[in-house]
């Protein structure tokens, strides 16, 4: 016989606020509801201010992802003036913007992710041991690795934007700073002091014997070849993953969203992923493995179960509002987040859905052999760097030689409508602005995390999280440690809290 | 002297943590094993499980376990109405929890500006406070006379985010059992005693009075962009952000972020001006003097200035 319990409790090692209800029943999660339990207002504290105070307060949305944050606000801006970017310009905006996904993939992935392999959870795994040496917080091997190396690789934001986090370097047109042949020398050597770390301790050989791997079973020969890829980050996360079960959970709708991510400039060495698509990260939208062109105009936001006033049906952002609507937890309403949908469909984004998108012919692999697990989505993140570092250099080598300006002049943005679509390191990111008279009157983000986090839509299809977590078994309810893998390996950006908890029928409280 | 210390986020974006993550010489774990500083919780790095974490709460809201600093990373959320429902924990008010807290702990620290100030939300359908100062207003959510148990009032490390050599600063000061002297709105001196111009690689530029009206060109900030560097406190030239540099070195103006009333009201990236002079001047200048000063200085600007010829 099954009995329902229902489980809620405060989740840490994500950024911002969060409950997660799941229902469990019969050792397994049955049912779960995601609910953001902040809210802070920012879209309607942005309605009045000058045209250009999104690339100063938007950033401060996120503390991990502002660079993110600046990066759409400066292309909405740039839409909304409509300026071209020119070339060294798109290079600085997409340096800074990839060595913030490579500082936030590597803390992530040991500081947030593995930290629960270290955990009490896991104490009869048998390699327990390994995992505590390597990822106790404050003092793990690897988490100390990884803290210093992460700032290192920050101080490149810093000498092109002057600060990270937070700075406000771009601008529509370009960005503000000219990197002198001093600044960019500084930029090289601390990008190779990243890779060499990468290649010696992460991934365990070099990034071009990594790129060799084209499915699972490449995959499984390279984890077999050496030691040094078994003892790798790489090679020790498949180990302690495939003995925890994590790749058998957290499949959820297994739709993936990529809204196109850094522009390649118009002279560059760097080849296009997809012909034709003049990105380094493609768009598109995937069912499974059948990728269809991404159109904006698809993106959608229903309100039906989140605390806000519901203007009526599904709305494209640039005709969404957000107006709170504090009704409690009776009702249909149970959160601070929206549910975006994609053509009516929830979607994941981040590092896994943009492998998709890009065909990645490993990704493509583990997905058609094993689905969007736990264990495949956190690959993907941990991976991502081996794709994004050689580009970085050969875009900070070109800036050197390219005499392409980094700033063309937009004049004063009176009025205009503008979208802003990029990816943050957790996946796609769009701020959609209308100007009129040199002040914004609507703005709207939606974040990665929102796609993910979203709570049921108008036609009570679950959110992202909410589908990934259904079926997850759950070994000790009272440290369900299964359900925190779900939930993180979508990275998301918000402090997590899953509640208390009461049984259907006798309804013990249970407090996690 | 060892402490313990319990790091809480409330309506903040968690960018003073990601700021402490980028501290050097010590870094953060070298420097809480240095500091002898147990870390009780912190809510992005603790691996502890929720019934643990519970069950700690429990011990230091009762007093059951004595709590040395407290931080508090992120704005109080007060709205709707005083509730405190836009922000919730175990769904409760997250500002119930704070106030407990803040009761118990020995020292309590604002880190960044929303927890010092109430910064970005002060006013809105939040509302926004600090902790011991909404805006310019002393009082904020904890009260005027609000003082730790050690005697000390909210030591306020503004700055948005804050810098984590002041973060680590002032700890090792609290360790060493120093609480540094504060200003008028509670920042400690050491720190805060320095104006964001100081340090700033486009002094020469200023001194003339050689101005960017442009992005991208090489000159100051102060008359067209919007830069409070000569205005503001902050330690942003002296230590430089990630040990490389700083905004108002690349060409960004400073927003002020340490000061009370951050983010301005008005717009960013141009300057409010009375007939060609900033509305606000440094800290004790007289308008008439200021004017005549710069025009001279102005006249006085050496070509090489003029044609941008010194590097930033």
């Amino acid at each position: 016989m099954t009995h329902a319990t229902t489980l809620r409790f405060p989740m840490n090692r994500v950024e911002g606020d969060l409950e997660i209800e799941a229902e469990i029943a019969g050792g397994l999660v049955a049912d779960a509801w995601c609910s953001g339990t902040m809210f802070r207002g920012f879209e309607q504290i942005l309605a009045g201010r000058g045209a250009l105070d999104g690339l100063v307060i938007t950033p401060r949305i996120c503390g991990i992802c502002g660079t993110a944050h600046l990066t759409a606000a400066s292309r909405a801006l740039d839409g909304a003036a409509g300026v071209e970017v020119p070339d060294n310009g798109l290079r600085l905006r997409n340096t800074a913007l990839m060595i913030e996904h490579l500082q936030s993939d590597m803390r992530h992935a040991f500081l947030m992710f593995m930290a629960d392999f270290a955990g009490p959870a896991y104490l009869q795994h048998p390699l327990h041991e390994e995992a505590v040496r390597r990822y106790t917080p404050f003092s793990g091997e690897t988490t100390i690795e990884t803290v210093h190396e992460t700032k290192k690789v920050l101080e490149i934001v810093a000498i092109v934007g002057g600060q990270w986090p937070h700075s406000s370097y771009m601008v529509p047109g370009g960005v503000v700073s000219v990197p002198s042949e001093s600044d960019l020398i500084q930029c090289f050597h601390l990008l190779a002091r990243y890779r060499r770390w990468y290649e010696k301790r992460v991934l365990g050989c070099e990034l071009e014997r990594w790129d060799a791997i084209r499915s699972a079973a490449d995959l499984d020969v390279w984890l077999e070849e050496k030691n040094e890829h078994r003892q790798s980050e790489v090679g020790f996360y498949l180990r302690f993953a495939r003995q925890a079960g994590l790749d058998a959970i957290g499949k959820g709708h297994g739709n993936f969203l990529s809204y196109g991510a850094l522009d390649l400039p118009r002279q560059t060495k760097v080849k296009p992923v997809i012909e034709g698509d003049m990105r380094l990260v493609p768009a598109g939208f995937a069912r499974g493995a059948a990728i269809e062109a991404f159109d904006h105009e698809k993106i959608t936001e229903h309100v039906a179960h989140s605390w806000f006033e519901d203007p009526g049906g599904a709305r494209h952002p640039l005709d969404g509002s957000t107006s709170p609507y504090a009704s409690g937890r009776e009702g249909d309403k149970y959160s601070w987040a929206k549910a975006p949908r994609y053509d009516g469909a929830p979607a994941e984004t981040g590092p896994l859905a943009e492998m998709i998108v890009a065909r990645r012919p490993l990704f493509l692999d583990l997905l058609r052999k094993a689905g969007p697990t736990v264990l495949v989505r956190e690959l993907a993140r941990l991976t991502r760097p081996a794709l994004l570092a050689p580009v970085v250099e050969t875009w900070l080598r070109e800036m050197s030689d390219d005499g392409d300006g980094f700033y063309n002049r937009p004049g004063e943005i009176v009025e205009g409508v503008g979208i802003g679509l990029t990816h943050a390191a957790r996946g796609a990111l769009g701020h959609w602005v209308k100007i009129q008279d040199r002040k914004i009157v609507h703005y709207q983000i939606i974040t990665p995390t929102a796609w993910h986090a979203s709570p049921r839509d108008d036609n009570g299809i679950r959110g992202v999280i909410e589908e990934a977590l259904v079926g997850t078994p759950v070994k000790d309810a009272s440290n369900p440690i299964e359900i925190g893998h779900v939930i993180r390996s979508f990275d998301p950006c918000l402090v997590c809290t899953v509640h208390s908890v009461s049984k259907h029928g006798s309804r013990t409280l249970i407090r996690l | 002297m060892s402490m313990n210390l319990y790091w809480l986020q409330s309506g903040g974006c968690g960018g003073d943590t990601m700021s402490l993550l980028n501290a050097e010489d010590p870094s953060l774990p070298e420097g809480m094993e240095s500091l002898g500083i147990d870390v009780l919780w912190h809510p992005s790095l603790s691996n502890s499980s929720a019934a643990e974490q519970t069950m700690l709460l429990d011990r230091l809201t009762t007093g059951e376990q004595e709590l040395d600093i407290l931080c508090v990373e992120g704005t109080v959320i007060r709205g709707p109405g005083g509730s405190g429902m836009y922000d919730t924990f175990h769904g409760r008010p997250k500002k119930d929890l704070i106030s407990a807290l803040a009761r118990k702990a020995n020292y309590v620290v604002a880190v960044g500006t929303c927890a010092s100030f109430g910064g970005i939300g002060t006013g809105a359908k939040v509302e926004a406070a600090g902790l011991q100062f909404t805006k310019w207003t002393k009082g904020g959510f904890l009260g005027e006379q609000f003082a730790a148990r050690s005697g000390v009032p909210v030591v306020n490390l503004a700055g948005c985010p804050a810098h984590c050599e002041v973060i680590l600063g002032l700890l090792s000061a609290l360790v060493a059992g120093r609480a540094p002297e504060l200003d008028d709105y509670h920042r400690p001196l050491p720190w805060y005693g320095v104006l964001v111009h100081q340090g700033c690689t486009r002094n020469e530029y200023h001194e003339y009075r050689v101005e960017e009206k442009e992005f991208g060109e090489k000159g100051c900030l102060f008359f067209y962009k919007g830069c409070h560097g000569p205005l503001v406190y902050g330690p942003c030239n002296k230590l430089l952000w990630n040990r490389r540099s700083s905004k108002t070195r690349i060409g960004v103006p400073c927003f002020g972020c340490t000061r009370p009333d951050f983010p301005q009201d008005y717009p960013f990236f141009e300057t409010q001006s009375i007939e060609g002079i900033p509305r606000e001047l440094p800290n004790g200048v007289k308008r008439a003097h200021y004017m005549a000063y710069k025009g001279m200085a102005a006249a006085a600007a050496p070509e090489r200035l003029k044609e941008r010829k010194t590097e930033i």
